[in-house]
């Protein structure tokens, strides 16, 4: 017979139930508190000196990070099939791919080489 | 084929186990794939949201600092921990679903649904404080305030958690409050004066992008505000933000219905090791759910927080 | 007859159970799980749709016979011609091919029971008949003007017309399409049957999961899109209406962002189908299977690129329409790459021109000049002058019209045996596909031309100059019309006293071909076990050619 070639025949069931057990359930809650409270100071500094809007970029920042640790323990992305792997973080490229290419439009308006 | 043999008769039937599928393992891994994908639907969704945002403030940014300055950043902080909390707590009923623990699952549901309720009754708040105060973008939804009534000198100060900069009374001689249609109303505009003024004064800065000097000015290049048409634009805040705080909160609604079936079965004791899925695929929905308010809360809350201290 | 596996006699003609016999009851067809009897109904309510679409058409046809707008009203004309639109695309061009056959393919394809999410996907009817059933209470209130685009800030502000009851109609339709996209990927994924290898895999499967992804990632973008104007509508605050603010072409790119990669849904199925067709008329093996298949998945990916090319002229960026026209022509490749295959497939083939291949054969030449006009229009200067003109129309309608319905008809042909276990009269399904095959040219070449010298899109009258074009088209349509309206009789007709259809009746390799016809409620007697390549019509296939031959011989005696 032809190999094995459907996937279901690999499940994560090897992988311990636990995950990463209540100590490490209550590690993340304590890096999405710290975060959370982070973003709230940070988001009271003036940061522009940097440059203009770097205060947005330091809370997506922290908020990016809030999400992969959400998602990688909570949501059990750390252990699941690539292919859920693929589908969370396909969704975010395909995200992108709005924001750029349609920025790429909102950027390059009015004066310059490509102006009207 | 020898792990799992297509035929109905040689198969022990667990319980669960839909007809179209060969086993348990088949069974959750097209579950949570579907769930998945469902997910990434989902992160479209809110997406497509997230562009509007991104291109109307990229257009009007002073005009979203000052209205997301108006919002309650103290309420919406405490809003995104008490959806954490409630993300704990999924977190936890999954993992007791797994070891089969009845008692700690229902428990647990139950504080998971106490939290979510929680977190819509503050937006429900501060819906009744933009409601108040004249701050929800379609005309007719806020409260009418007629010249001669009470609350016209407190805008709405009624209400615990006033945010300082909408209360009457921290800038003495404001006019009273008066909105006797309902209309959307606005009256802050030291921030956007002060850019103004600034970059009146200092032509080649970048106070003001070259879209703002254009439509927050009387006539184009005059920079001289104009402000009706700056309350347009953060009535355009006020709208985004309704938009995207209400799809969220039906979300956590939707949530709180799912919750509700999870309690009632885990209740009969539906959920064991071998069997957990339904519990798992509603935690991924309502982590998701976290997740949206994760960027929802610095994007809409705290967007313009760095300009407080210039003390406008 | 004691023939072991693909062909078992008596399985026609006596009351073997099968998926149309098991159970007669409204309630075992309203509440059924079955995904064959799930398309079934898709069938038919795609179907209604699409007549409803086409008296439409005919009604524009009509009017634009003669230079002055003497049928219609000018905002008659408008509504006519945008329930045109709504009811085609989203009501029947997006769910014909995936819901219809798809549905009722895919899991026999890859050997599975069923797709794997079955309640899924009976939810998704009930979706689509709920947003047809909005839509189409808002038709009969008055209908909606705004064109299919509902570009704004007409759509918000200015038009009086149902905008509001049919963006949600159409909001709502949309999560059929995704629950659709859904199942089909999982099922792709985790319902193949032992020995179905991602690269034994139809190329019809092929497409279908290539626009599931479209689906999934896209069509939401719409659904909220579709929201927020229906919000602006009501609350009159303006993200995209100018006046208050706001920025109209934000709605473009929003909207663009998900209708072109559609128009790839309404493409993408029937290249599936067609290669179906191809390498199975011609009996040999798809030429560069594996670029076929990458093609499908290029094109769903790219597909998001380019959605710009509907905005040249919109105000947009001159730097963003030069990428987007530069993207546009690299997207064309993938396509290209599937109509070289095709040709080199057909190459030394032994080819029989039965009424599906046909029809495989017409989407060839059809979408040749479909996509050869899109390429012209995604050039930046060209698109200029051709924009908003006949010219487009002409394009979409090749590609549209030419490519996916040829195909779905090529399709409903191909498996109409398997489906329903008659046979249609092949006499008429030639005359049919051959009416339509002229008809379609006579209709919309002229359009190019017209639309060329400059006729615009849109307007119920014209300069008297382009009127011997217009007549060219109308009587186009006409012939057309008749064509698309015989298989309607011949379908019906045969169900009723069609000859029984044996279970191989082109005698084919794949997997629909080796269950009985119509196949039992769970698609196979024995679960399948794949050992052969896909499009193996030699003797490692293990298919039974001599007693299949047997079989259709005792049917037809
Ligand atoms: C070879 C690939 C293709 C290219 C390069 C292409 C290019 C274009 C361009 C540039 C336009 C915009 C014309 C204008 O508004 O000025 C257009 C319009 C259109 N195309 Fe294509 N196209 C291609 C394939 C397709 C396919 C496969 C379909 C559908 C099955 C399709 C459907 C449409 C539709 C519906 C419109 C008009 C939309 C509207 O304004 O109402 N195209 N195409
Ligand atoms: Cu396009």
């Amino acid at each position: 017979m032809a190999e094995q070639t459907t996937e279901h025949h690999n499940p994560h069931i090897e992988v311990p139930n636990e995950h990463i057990g209540i100590p490490g359930y209550l590690g993340v809650f304590a890096v999405l508190v710290v975060g959370t409270i982070l973003t709230y100071y940070v988001a009271l500094m003036d940061l522009d000196w940097i440059f203009p809007g770097a205060n947005t970029l330091v809370a997506l920042g922290i908020a990016f990070t809030k999400m992969t640790v959400v998602g990688l323990f909570f949501m059990h992305v750390r252990w699941s099939p690539r292919l859920v792997w693929m589908s969370a973080v396909g969704a975010f490229f395909w995200l992108t791919i709005m924001f750029a290419y349609t920025m790429q439009d909102y950027l390059t308006r009015g004066t310059g080489f490509f102006g009207h | 084929m020898s792990a799992h043999s297509h035929s109905d008769k040689f198969v022990y039937h667990e319980p669960g186990l839909q007809h179209q599928f060969d086993d348990m393992g088949q069974q959750e891994e097209s579950v949570s794939l579907g769930m998945w994908l469902f997910l990434a639907q989902e992160i479209m969704f809110f997406g497509g949201l997230f562009t509007a945002y991104l291109v109307m403030r990229s257009k009007y940014p002073l005009a979203f600092a000052s209205g997301s300055n108006h919002l309650d950043a103290f309420l919406g902080g405490a809003n995104t921990l008490v959806l954490i909390v409630s993300s704990l707590t999924m977190a936890l009923t999954v993992y007791y679903a797994q070891k089969g623990n009845r008692n700690m699952q229902v428990g647990l549901i139950v504080l998971t649904m106490l939290f979510g309720l929680t977190f819509l009754g503050i937006k429900a708040y501060e819906y009744t404080d933009k409601y108040n105060h004249g701050l929800v973008p379609m005309a007719g939804l806020n409260r009418r305030v007629k010249a001669d009534s009470p609350a016209s000198e407190h805008v709405g100060l009624v209400l615990p958690g006033e945010t300082a900069v909408s209360a009457s009374e921290a800038k003495p001689g404001a006019e009273p409050y008066v909105n006797p249609h309902g209309e959307f109303q606005w009256r802050e505009y030291e921030l956007v004066q002060h850019m103004m003024d600034k970059q009146r004064a200092e032509p080649n800065g970048h106070y003001l992008t070259l879209n703002e000097q254009l439509t927050y000015s009387t006539s184009p290049g005059s920079l001289v505000l104009d402000k009706d048409k700056f309350r347009d634009k953060v009535r355009i805040f006020f709208y985004i933000y309704f938009v995207m705080t209400g799809l969220h909160a039906l979300h956590m609604i939707i949530g709180l219905g799912i919750m509700t079936w999870l309690l009632w079965m885990a209740f009969k004791g539906t959920f064991n090791a071998e069997y957990f899925s339904p519990v798992e695929m509603s935690g991924l929905y309502w982590h998701f759910v976290d997740i949206v308010w994760i960027f929802l809360f610095p994007l809409l809350y705290l967007l313009g927080r760095h300009y407080e201290h210039l003390g406008l | 007859m004691e023939t072991v596996g693909a062909i078992e006699a008596g399985s026609y003609g006596t009351a073997k159970l099968n998926y149309l016999n098991n159970g007669s009851t409204l309630k075992s067809w309203l509440l059924t799980k079955d995904h064959k009897r799930i398309a079934i109904m898709y069938l038919i309510s795609v179907s209604a749709f699409f007549l409803m679409g086409g008296l439409y058409a005919a009604a524009i046809r009509l009017e634009l016979l003669t230079p002055a707008s003497d049928l219609f009203e000018t905002g008659t004309y408008n509504k006519v011609f945008t329930q045109h639109g709504i009811l085609m695309v989203f009501f029947f061009l997006i769910p014909s091919i995936p819901a219809v056959l798809g549905n009722f393919l895919i899991p026999i394809m890859i050997g599975a029971k069923d797709l794997a999410l079955p309640r899924i996907n009976l939810l998704s009817l009930y979706i689509y008949w709920i947003g047809g059933a909005i839509t189409l209470w808002a038709l009969m209130q008055g209908g909606v003007d705004t064109g299919w685009t509902f570009y704004t800030p007409y759509s918000t502000t200015f038009s009086n017309t149902y905008v509001l009851a049919v963006g949600v109609g159409i909001f709502i339709n949309g999560f059929s399409s995704i629950l659709t996209g859904v199942n089909f990927l999982v099922t792709i994924h985790t319902m193949r049957a032992p020995g179905m290898t991602w690269f034994r895999l139809p190329l019809f499967v092929w497409s279908h999961y290539a626009v599931s992804l479209i689906f999934v990632l896209g069509t939401p973008v719409v659904a909220i899109t579709l929201l927020l104007v229906a919000i602006e509508r009501v609350a009159h605050v303006g993200i995209f209406d100018p006046a208050l603010g706001g920025d109209p072409i934000l709605f473009q790119h929003m909207f663009w962002f998900y209708s072109h990669p559609a128009v790839y849904i309404m493409v993408l199925p029937g290249m599936g189908i067609v290669s179906e067709l191809l390498a199975n008329f011609a009996r040999k093996r798809i030429f560069g299977y594996e670029f076929v298949a990458f093609s499908s998945i290029g094109i769903a990916v790219f597909g998001f690129l380019v959605w710009g090319h509907h905005m040249f002229v919109s105000g947009q960026s001159m730097y963003a329409s030069l990428v987007f026209s530069f993207l546009t022509m690299v997207v064309a490749i993938p396509s290209a790459i599937k109509m070289f295959n095709w040709t080199a497939t057909l190459y030394q083939g032994s080819i029989s021109f039965d009424t599906p291949m046909l029809y495989g054969l017409a989407f060839m030449g059809l979408f040749l000049i479909g996509g050869f006009t899109g390429l012209y229009l995604g050039a930046l200067g060209l698109d200029v002058h051709l924009t908003d003109t006949y010219f487009v129309i002409g394009h979409f309608h090749y590609v549209m019209v030419g490519g996916q319905v040829i195909a779905y008809l090529g399709g409903l042909h191909y498996w109409w045996p398997k489906m329903t276990g008659k046979m249609y009269s092949e006499f008429w399904g030639r005359v049919a596909a051959m009416l339509i095959f002229v008809g379609f040219n006579l209709t919309f070449f002229p359009q190019l031309i017209l639309g060329y010298l400059g006729m615009p899109r849109r307007y119920a009258a014209y300069p008297p100059e382009f009127q011997v074009l217009n007549i060219f088209s109308t009587a186009g349509a006409s012939v057309l019309g008749v064509g698309l309206t015989m298989p309607l009789f011949y379908f019906l007709h045969s169900l009723v006293k069609g000859k029984p259809a044996p279970d191989n009746p082109w005698l084919l390799p794949g997997l629909e071909w080796r269950t009985s016809s119509p196949p039992p409620t769970e698609n196979f007697d024995t679960p399948p076990v794949v050992t052969w390549e896909i499009y193996d019509f030699g003797d490692e296939s293990g298919l039974d050619l001599e007693a299949a031959k047997r079989e259709a011989a005792t049917i037809n005696a």
